[in-house]
C-alpha cells in the first residue's frame, strides 16, 4: 500500500507544471510586466540597503551630536541631522533593516499561520471549517491597524511584539485565500485518486494540496508586505513599535519630526520617501505577480 | 565652527527684540476693561482641585477661581520672601520667635455662592492639607502634606484671625502658603466637588466645565479687590498636541500659549505669525535622572558616580534642549533662582568638565565596580512617553552607551508613570520635576528627604536630613544660603538624583495681552490673572 502511494507521488510530481528554463520565465515576466519588475528591483535595492546598512551608513545611527543638531544636508551629513544631531542618512539606512525585518517576518508569520488554518479548515470542512471561519470573520471585522494597535498596546513596545502585533491581522486574510484554493484543489481528480489509493489525510493535505497553493501564497505575501511595512510605520509613529533610540522609518516621522518639520523638512521627507518607495515597490510587484500567477488573470 | 543659517539668526534676533519689548512695562497705558482671554495649559487637567493634584495643568486651569492667604506678586518676575503680597489675609505677623504665624483676614469677602469667608475656612483647609487628626475634610490624594509637617496646630480665635502654631521656627512656611498649590477652600463645600467644579473667592467664577475639552470662567463682580479683574472672562481650552496649540495661537483662537513648549516650538510659532510675542523664562523645571537606590548596582556609589560623569551637561543643553536650558544643581541656579549654586560651584560638579576625560573616568569607575566590555552593565532607562521626556532620554541612552553601558529605553504611558515611580518599579529613569516654590523647604524636603513619597530615588541620608531641618529654621539668609549650597553640592556628588539642567519655558502671546508676567523661578504661582487686561477695542 505504502509502495503504491509512493509511486503515485512520483507520477504526480513528474506530471507537474512543465519545467521551462528559469531565465526565460524571468525575462518573460520583465517584458510583460515592466512595472512589476521595477517594483521587484526597488525591493532588491531596499533589501541590499538593509543587508549592507553597516557599510553604507556614514555614522552610528543612535549617536547624538550636540554640535550639529538640525543640520541641513551637507557633505558630512548627506540627508541632514535630527533634533539630537543624529545622522538622518544613517538612520534611514538602518531603519530599512527594521522596516523590512518587521514587514517580512510578520507577513511570513501571518501567512504561514493563516495558511495552515486555511488548509485545515478547507480540507477538513464541516464543523471545523464553520467554526474556524467564524473566528476568522471576527478577526477580519476589525480594521488591520486597530487590531495591531490593540495587540501592540497590550504587549508593549518591542521588536518581537511589533512582529506579533502586525502578523495577527494577516492571519484571517491568509486563511481565506488558502482555504479558497484548497476547496478547489480538494475536488480535483488527482486528489480523489490519492484518496482512493488510501493515502493518509496528512499526506494529501501537505504533499498534494499545499504545494499547489504556492501561487496564491506568493501573491498573498507580496500583497500583504506593503501593508505590513505601513502598519509597522504607523505603530512606530504612535510610539508602539520599535522603542527609541533605534531608528525605524515610522518612528523617524513621529512627534519630534512633526514639530521640527517647518524648520527642518528633511526630517520628514526622507523617511516618508523610504516608506512610500517600499510600499510602492511591494504593491507593484504584488500586482504583477498576481496577474502572472492567477490562472484567471493569466493572459489578460 | 559653521555659521548658523540666516533664518536661525533672524529668528534669534527677532526673539531678542521681542524679549526686550515684552519685558518693558506698559508705560502710560491705561488698562482697558472687557474681553475674554483664551489660553491652553500643557494638558487637560485631571481635575480642578489644586490640593489633590500635582500638575501645572490644574493650577493653570483653576487658579483664577481661588485666592490664597498670601500670594507671590504676579507682577514681579522672581519669587522670594520679599515678593509675598496679601490676598485673603490683609497682613500677617510672626510671633513667639518665628514659632507662630498669625494672619489677619479681610472682612466682607464672599464665596462665589454668597456665603461669607471666615477664619474657619482657613483652618478647615489647612487642617485638611496637613492631615490633622481632627480635620473636618479629607483629600483623596494629598501630594503636599509634607509642606505642613511642621505645623502643630491651627487656631481661629475669631472670624478674622488665624494662627499657625509651629513645632519649630520655619520662616519659609509663608512661601509655601503663597504657592498656587495653596488656595483656601470653603468649609461648606465637600472637597470631592472641586474635582469637577469650583467655589472660590477668586477674580473669576466658574461658568462651564467640560472635562477634557475646556473650562470657562466669568468675571466675579463681587471680587474684593476693587477694580479687578479687568477681563470679562477666561476660557481655558485643552489642546493636547503642541503643533495644534501653535496653529490655534497663530489663528488667533488662543491669546496665550506655551506651557510645555521648547525653544523650537516658540520659533515655529513666531515664524508663522507676525507680531506674536515670545517671552523666555526659567520657570524652575529641571530634567533629572532617577536612580533606584534600592536596586543593585546603583547601591554602589562608584556606579552612581560613573553614571553622573557619563552625562555631558553641555551636550544636554545644546542637544535635547536646543540651547533652551541652563546648568544647575538641585536648587534653581541664579540669577533666576534664589538658592542655587554659583557658576563657579557648578563647574566643579560631575558631568560639567571635559567630556572625554569625564567619560574615561566613568569607564574606570565602572571597571572598578566590575563592569566592562566583557560584562557590560545592562540598564533600562524608563521615561514618560511624552516628546520632551523621550528626546532627553534618547540622548541619555546614547551617552550611557558611550561609556560601555548597555542602555535601552523603556517608554511609559503618562497614566502609569507616576504610580510606577511611586512603587519604585524602575532601574533608572529620566524625569522632569517642576518646583512648586523656589525654596529648599519645598524642593529639598519633597525630593530628597528620607521617606518622602516624591523622593522617587529613595535616596536617604541622615546627615542630609539633619542639614535640611537645620536650614529650615535659619532666619539669616546668607547663612542659610551657605548651608543650602553645601547640601546641594553633597547631593550632586552623591549622585542622589543627578540634575541634567533646568529647562527654560517659552510663553507665546499676542501683543494685546498686557500685564502677563511669567515668573522666573516657578511656573505654578502666577495664574490668578486678575491684573491681565486685553488691549482690544
Amino acid at each position: 500500500m505504502a509502495e503504491s502511494a509512493a509511486a503515485v507521488d512520483v507520477a504526480m510530481s513528474s506530471l507537474g507544471p512543465e519545467a521551462r528554463p528559469r531565465r526565460s520565465a524571468l525575462w518573460r515576466f520583465v517584458r510583460r510586466k515592466p512595472l512589476g519588475a521595477a517594483g521587484g528591483l526597488l525591493m532588491i535595492v531596499l533589501a541590499l540597503l538593509a543587508l549592507f546598512a553597516g557599510v553604507l551608513a556614514t555614522h552610528n545611527p543612535v549617536r547624538t551630536d550636540s554640535a550639529h543638531t538640525l543640520a541641513p544636508p551637507s557633505a558630512e551629513f548627506w540627508l541632514g541631522t535630527d533634533n539630537l544631531g543624529r545622522d538622518v542618512w544613517s538612520r534611514v539606512v538602518h531603519g530599512s533593516r527594521i522596516s523590512l525585518l518587521v514587514g517580512v517576518t510578520s507577513t511570513l508569520l501571518g501567512a504561514v499561520v493563516g495558511g495552515l488554518v486555511g488548509l485545515l479548515s478547507g480540507y477538513v470542512g464541516g464543523k471545523t471549517d464553520l467554526l474556524s471561519q467564524r473566528v476568522m470573520d471576527a478577526m477580519q471585522a476589525l480594521p488591520v491597524l486597530v487590531l495591531a494597535l490593540v495587540m501592540a498596546a497590550a504587549l508593549g513596545p518591542s521588536l518581537t511584539n511589533a512582529i506579533i502585533a502586525i502578523s495577527v491581522p494577516i492571519i484571517p486574510r491568509a486563511a481565506r485565500v488558502i482555504r479558497a484554493s484548497v476547496l478547489t484543489i480538494r475536488e480535483l481528480p488527482y486528489i480523489e485518486a490519492a484518496r482512493a489509493l488510501g493515502v493518509r489525510h496528512g499526506r494529501i493535505a501537505f504533499l498534494h494540496i499545499l504545494p499547489n497553493t504556492f501561487g496564491p501564497f506568493v501573491v498573498l505575501i507580496t500583497a500583504q508586505l506593503g501593508g505590513a511595512i505601513l502598519v509597522e510605520a504607523a505603530l512606530s509613529f504612535l510610539g508602539l513599535g520599535i522603542p527609541e533610540p533605534y531608528p525605524s522609518w515610522g518612528r523617524m516621522l513621529s512627534v519630534a519630526a512633526a514639530e521640527y518639520a517647518q524648520k527642518a523638512p528633511w526630517l520628514v521627507i526622507w523617511p516618508g520617501l523610504a516608506i512610500s518607495l517600499a510600499v510602492f515597490g511591494t504593491n507593484l510587484l504584488g500586482d504583477a505577480l498576481r496577474d502572472t500567477l492567477d490562472p484567471r488573470l493569466r493572459g489578460v | 565652527m559653521p555659521r548658523p543659517p540666516l533664518t536661525v539668526s533672524l529668528a534669534l534676533a527677532a526673539l531678542a527684540l521681542v524679549l526686550a519689548a515684552a519685558t518693558l512695562p506698559a508705560v502710560g497705558q491705561t488698562p482697558k476693561y472687557g474681553g475674554v482671554l483664551a489660553t491652553s495649559p500643557i494638558s487637560a487637567p485631571p481635575s480642578l482641585s489644586p490640593h489633590e493634584e500635582a500638575t501645572i495643568a490644574v493650577v493653570a486651569s483653576a487658579s483664577v477661581c481661588f485666592n490664597n492667604l498670601v500670594y507671590f506678586d504676579p507682577q514681579k518676575k522672581q519669587e522670594s520672601a520679599a515678593t509675598v503680597v496679601p490676598e485673603l489675609a490683609e497682613r500677617w505677623s510672626w510671633q513667639d520667635g518665628s514659632r507662630t504665624l498669625v494672619f489677619f483676614l479681610r472682612k466682607g469677602v464672599k464665596w462665589h455662592d454668597g456665603k461669607p469667608f471666615t477664619s474657619q475656612d482657613v483652618k478647615y483647609t489647612f487642617d485638611m492639607v496637613r492631615g490633622a487628626p481632627d480635620a473636618k475634610g479629607k483629600l483623596r490624594v494629598n501630594p503636599r502634606k509634607l509642606w505642613y509637617e511642621n505645623v502643630e496646630a491651627i487656631e481661629a480665635p475669631d472670624p478674622y484671625t488665624v494662627a499657625f502654631r509651629l513645632k519649630r521656627p520655619q520662616p519659609a512656611l509663608l512661601l509655601m502658603l503663597a504657592s498656587g498649590y495653596s488656595p483656601v477652600y470653603p468649609a461648606h463645600v465637600p472637597p470631592a466637588e472641586f474635582r469637577t467644579r469650583c467655589v472660590g473667592t477668586g477674580p473669576f467664577k466658574l461658568k462651564d466645565h467640560r472635562p477634557g475639552e475646556y473650562v470657562e470662567f466669568v468675571k466675579n463682580p463681587d471680587y474684593f479687590v476693587k477694580g479687578r479683574p479687568y477681563m470679562d472672562g477666561v476660557k481655558v481650552v485643552f489642546i493636547k498636541d503642541r503643533s495644534t496649540q501653535i496653529a490655534a495661537l497663530q489663528a488667533g483662537q488662543l491669546d496665550v500659549a506655551g506651557s510645555g513648549w521648547n525653544k523650537a516650538n516658540a520659533e515655529t510659532a513666531m515664524k508663522g505669525a507676525a507680531g506674536l510675542v515670545v517671552i523666555e523664562a526659567d520657570g524652575g523645571t529641571n530634567d533629572n535622572v532617577l536612580v533606584n537606590f534600592k536596586r543593585p548596582p546603583f547601591t554602589d556609589v562608584r556606579v552612581r558616580r560613573a553614571l553622573n560623569l557619563a552625562l555631558d551637561r553641555a551636550a544636554y543643553v545644546k542637544g535635547p534642549r536646543q540651547g533652551g536650558a541652563s546648568l544647575g544643581g538641585a536648587m534653581l541656579p541664579p540669577p533666576a533662582g534664589v538658592w542655587g549654586l554659583s557658576p563657579a560651584d557648578l563647574a566643579k560638579l560631575p558631568g560639567t568638565g571635559d567630556p572625554t576625560r569625564q567619560k574615561t573616568e566613568a569607564k574606570r569607575l565602572l571597571a572598578e565596580a566590575g563592569f566592562g566590555p566583557a560584562k557590560p552593565l545592562k540598564v533600562a532607562v524608563s521615561t514618560r512617553a511624552v516628546a520632551i521626556y523621550v528626546d532627553t532620554a534618547s540622548w541619555m541612552v546614547d551617552q550611557l552607551q558611550q561609556v560601555g553601558i548597555d542602555a535601552t529605553l523603556e517608554q511609559i504611558e503618562t497614566g502609569v508613570w507616576h504610580p510606577k515611580m511611586t512603587r519604585r518599579d524602575y532601574q533608572i529613569a529620566l524625569n522632569v520635576t517642576g518646583v512648586g516654590v523656589d525654596d529648599p523647604d519645598a524642593n529639598l524636603v519633597e525630593n530628597f528627604k528620607c521617606g518622602s513619597p516624591r523622593n522617587y530615588s529613595d535616596y536617604c541620608s541622615e546627615e542630609i536630613d539633619r542639614m535640611i531641618a537645620e536650614q529650615s529654621q535659619m532666619t539669616d539668609r546668607a547663612a542659610r544660603l551657605k548651608l543650602v549650597n553645601d547640601i546641594d553640592r553633597r547631593l550632586q556628588l552623591d549622585g542622589a538624583r543627578p540634575i541634567l539642567g533646568w529647562g527654560k519655558q517659552y510663553y507665546a502671546m499676542w501683543p494685546h495681552v498686557k500685564n502677563y508676567v511669567p515668573h522666573e523661578n516657578s511656573i505654578y504661582n502666577n495664574s490668578r490673572m486678575q491684573d491681565i487686561w486685553l488691549d482690544k477695542r
